[in-house]
């Protein structure tokens, strides 16, 4: 446990390590950072611990959809950024459903970590699956796009259509956007306001409802960066480890750096909430 | 440890909320001695209770079921309303007099409206497992994940209405269907990525506004600590 007082901006955190993928295919596939999230998972799935990963899956231009994945080859396909949220929920409920499946582990945003936390937390409908959710999984998130706008808005002043664009890195303050084989450096002051409006006054940034949250952090390139917020995460992390599947390191030291980003957000909310509500 | 002394009233409501507790109790008795009148045997009984549980609603044009929630009040270190009618008025709200037992009754209030809550819990019904999870926490003193019911005890109504006019008419939805998910009588259809509400299908229980992660994020955020 590290000295953070429970009540602050990042939630409980139990332990927080630099995590990377032992395995390089995943590596070479990983997007925003060192695959780490996706080697976690390949492991629960091939030891058994969960019966399927409920994520999404980028499908046409930054727009998801929910599916569920059994093997790695399955998550490497859902690997990367979404940019967009995925209507989730219901379509997450008639999945594990249709595969009656007993103990999923989600792979979320810290919204969609809030309320499948509070569903599993308290159950209020008889119809919650929330003893089915094993553990959640929430990427660190800045918010997420009105795409339908945020496309219109490249089509317009760049002539980028939606089916070209390939891919999407966040780099310090620009979005690069890689679209037949050429680069974009769009500055994300140029495009904050195509975020979703409900975004901008969101407080959470590393998804404190989770059970282990991800993210990078940008003096550690190449690594994720993996918060365990209760001892069950940290188990998994560390046999994942030990399983050969994970490569750690000791990452406390770079807390700072998320809670500056979470400092941000909620600066962030606070104003734009003047404004908004 | 000793346990809870915990005293259930229900002052009027479809008792569903009672079965739920009812459901629970061999899950909680390990740590609650539960005064029930479903119970033969009171198992604590007193002027005194750590918990007072109250579900269904307020009649307000009887002024004895007042009297009896504002003794009850006096009873209790920690009063919680338990279910949709004791939290926000629920279906209740809806009455316009000619049900029976007593048809010219129309003005049901939540608990909040006659004294002060500590925590409000919405559900129509609200599950077993929801009861053991409120002693869980609260025995914890785990107030983190009961500040959600801590706030609501201050709020008078939430609905599907309240949801459409502050969550997805401001423009701060994101569209990730926590609501249509928790609907109880599916009155929350989403189309194109955004909730609508079948308003007759509404039974104003909350639970779509206190499941939305961006409407119990804004009340925690505003409320009572």
């Amino acid at each position: 446990m590290i000295g953070l007082p429970s009540e602050n901006l990042l939630g409980t955190v139990f332990g927080v390590y630099l995590a990377r993928a032992k395995d390089e295919e995943i590596r070479k596939r990983k997007v925003a950072s060192g695959g780490a999230v996706t080697a976690l998972l390949t492991y629960a799935l091939e030891k058994g611990i969960v019966d399927g990963v409920v994520t999404a899956k980028r499908t046409k231009g930054f727009e998801g959809q929910a599916i569920v994945a059994h093997n790695k080859e399955e998550l490497l396909e859902t690997a990367g950024n979404k940019w967009s949220i995925v209507p989730f929920a219901a379509r997450m409920k008639a999945k594990i459903e249709e595969e009656d499946l007993k103990r999923v582990a989600l792979v979320c945003l810290p919204c969609q970590a809030q309320f499948f936390a509070q569903m599993r937390d308290f159950p209020l409908l008889e119809t919650d699956f929330g003893e089915r959710i094993k553990y959640i999984v929430s990427l660190f998130c800045m918010g997420t796009f009105a795409f339908e706008a945020f496309l219109n808005y490249l089509r317009m002043k760049y002539g980028i259509k939606a089916e070209q664009i390939k891919d999407i890195h966040l780099k310090k303050d620009f979005l690069e956007i890689v679209y037949n084989d050429t680069k974009l450096d769009l500055p994300i002051e140029e495009v904050y306001s195509y975020l979703q409006a409900g975004c901008l006054v969101c407080t959470d940034y590393t998804g404190t409802w989770s059970d282990i949250s991800a993210g990078f952090v940008e003096s550690e390139p190449g690594w994720t960066l993996l918060i365990a917020r209760n001892p069950k995460a940290e188990e998994l992390i560390k046999n994942a480890e030990k399983e050969g599947y994970l490569e750690l390191r000791e990452g406390s030291h770079l807390i700072g750096e998320v809670l500056k980003k979470a400092r941000e957000k909620l600066a962030r909310a606070q104003q734009n909430m003047m404004y908004l509500l | 440890m000793e346990k809870l002394k915990v005293l259930h009233v229900d002052i009027g409501g479809c008792e569903g909320c009672n079965v739920s507790i009812l459901r629970a109790l061999p899950n909680i008795q390990e740590f609650v001695d539960l005064d029930m009148k479903y119970l033969a045997k009171k198992t604590c009984a007193g002027d005194k209770y750590d918990i007072v549980i109250i579900t269904g609603g307020v009649c307000m044009n009887e002024p004895h079921i007042i009297e009896k929630v504002k003794s009850l009040r006096e009873k209790a270190s920690t009063l919680v309303a338990f279910g949709s009618c004791a939290t926000f008025g629920g279906i209740l709200r809806f009455c316009r007099g000619g049900q029976e037992p007593r048809p010219d009754h129309r003005n049901f209030q939540p608990i909040n409206s006659v004294v002060k809550v500590d925590y409000s819990i919405p559900g129509c019904p609200p599950t077993p497992q929801m009861v053991q999870s409120f002693f869980k926490f609260f025995i914890a003193g785990d107030e983190r994940r009961l500040r959600l019911f801590k706030v609501c005890a201050d709020i008078k109504k939430l609905s599907g209405f309240d949801l459409i006019d502050d969550i997805v008419l401001t423009g701060l939805c994101i569209g990730c269907g926590a609501c249509e998910l928790s609907c109880p009588t599916q009155a929350i259809k989403m189309i194109d990525k955004r909730p609508n509400l079948i308003a007759e299908k509404c039974i104003r229980c909350g639970t779509c506004y206190v499941r939305c992660p961006r409407a119990s994020q804004l009340l925690c955020m505003g409320g009572r600590i």
